[in-house]
């Protein structure tokens, strides 16, 4: 019986044990997003000259760790949108180590002229987010 | 047989065989190695130069049409501006619940915790073995003897959809102000013979250059060197359909 009493003890041991890793130690607590530190939250998405490009701050501030004056304002406006007016806000200047490809030139970060899809949302991405247009009247 | 006879042999293919003696061979194909592709046994021992057995297709020497079009597509530059599509719609007057153009969106995981965003440009592929002209009661769609083009003759159209249900690529659309089936046509009549046969609406308002338009007889032409260029994988849409589609895709 001693025994039975020992085993059922231990028994119980482990399930508090594993619910108490379950619950708590066995989730990572994620760091907060704070947008003074690292930007708006919401995508930026361009959509000249093609439709469209999204531009997440999280994935380069938070987690690959630049900083606002890695690129704010010598690279990009602080204001949203000002750099997307510009004529020379093409792929070619992206290329010539303008705007993004000041750092996706292949070195630092994979080059501009790869993985086109990676920042290309193009017209479905962009109505997923804004919702599509209405149809035309016939 | 040896290695030494079956490098003298030619592939004979497995088109012409009858089905019985094909289900046969395949069966010996994969009894002997397990592996049965495309009608090519392959061995596990070294058989040389035997092009009989390892060579598959072979490149072709001769096209059936002349012009031969074709489009390629380098699919990995395709960001879904949708600029062809649009291109498409005002110079071909496309209505907006029908396309003779679109891009299809696919997700590739590339790894456990990401995927790969894809975009692919669809069109008519002008099948030299079309399955739609073949379904058609009454002859209003039709492979140009000239250019190999499937075009259309609206007036002959009844309406019935078939070529609809036939087409592997989707590629068709009842159009309701025709009261007929409407398709790319390459812009036969609405571009391409104003460009003097270079260029269609779609391939010319790619940004990205996505599109290359091309005759396949014409070997200085971008869009015969791409499919022809070395350690480049090129590949059609739907190949088990038999249809020879006339549209080529590859990563470039």
């Amino acid at each position: 019986m001693k025994f039975n009493d020992r085993s059922a003890q231990s028994l119980l041991t482990v399930l508090v044990f594993g619910a108490v890793l379950l619950f708590s130690g066995g989730q990572v607590v994620a760091e907060e997003y704070d947008e003074d530190t690292y930007g708006p939250e919401a995508p930026i998405i361009f959509v000249k000259p093609v439709k469209a490009v999204d531009f997440s701050h999280k994935v380069h501030t938070m987690d690959a760790g630049l900083e606002c004056d890695s690129c704010h304002d010598d690279i990009f406006e602080m204001e949203a949108g000002v750099a997307e007016q510009n004529d020379d806000f093409t792929m070619k200047s992206l290329y010539a180590g303008k705007y993004c490809g000041a750092c996706h030139d292949g070195d630092m970060a994979f080059a501009s002229n790869k993985r086109c899809t990676f920042c290309h949302i193009g017209v479905k991405g962009f109505e997923r987010i804004y919702g599509a247009p209405a149809p035309a009247a016939h | 047989m040896k290695v030494k006879d079956l490098e003298k042999l030619e592939n004979e293919g497995v088109e012409t065989l009858p089905s019985e003696e094909r289900r046969r061979f395949l069966q010996f194909g994969l009894s002997v190695t397990g592996v049965f592709l495309g009608g090519t046994v392959l061995s596990l021992s070294s058989a040389g130069n035997a092009q009989g057995a390892l060579g598959g297709m072979r490149p072709a020497t001769k096209f059936p049409y002349s012009p031969h079009y074709t489009m390629v597509m380098r699919q990995n530059h395709c960001v879904d501006c949708e600029r062809c599509k649009e291109a498409c719609q005002t110079t071909n007057h496309v209505p907006s619940y029908g396309y003779r153009t679109t891009i299809l969106e696919q997700e590739r995981p590339i790894s456990p915790d990401q995927n790969e965003r894809i975009f692919m440009p669809i069109l008519c592929n002008h099948c030299n073995r079309p399955p739609c002209v073949r379904v058609c009661p009454t002859s209003a769609t039709f492979k140009d003897k000239e250019t190999g083009i499937v075009k259309m003759i609206y007036k002959r159209c009844i309406g019935c959809k078939t070529c609809m249900a036939a087409c592997p690529y989707n590629a068709r659309y009842f159009k309701e102000e025709n009261r007929a089936v409407d398709k790319c046509n390459f812009c036969y009549d609405t571009k391409l013979k104003e460009s003097g046969g270079k260029t269609t609406a779609c391939s010319e308002a790619c940004p990205a250059d996505v599109r290359v338009f091309g005759d396949l007889t014409d070997h200085t032409s971008k869009a015969y060197k791409l499919i022809h260029a070395p350690e480049k994988v090129v590949w059609v849409l739907r190949p088990e359909t038999g249809a020879l589609p006339n549209v080529f895709y590859m990563n470039d």
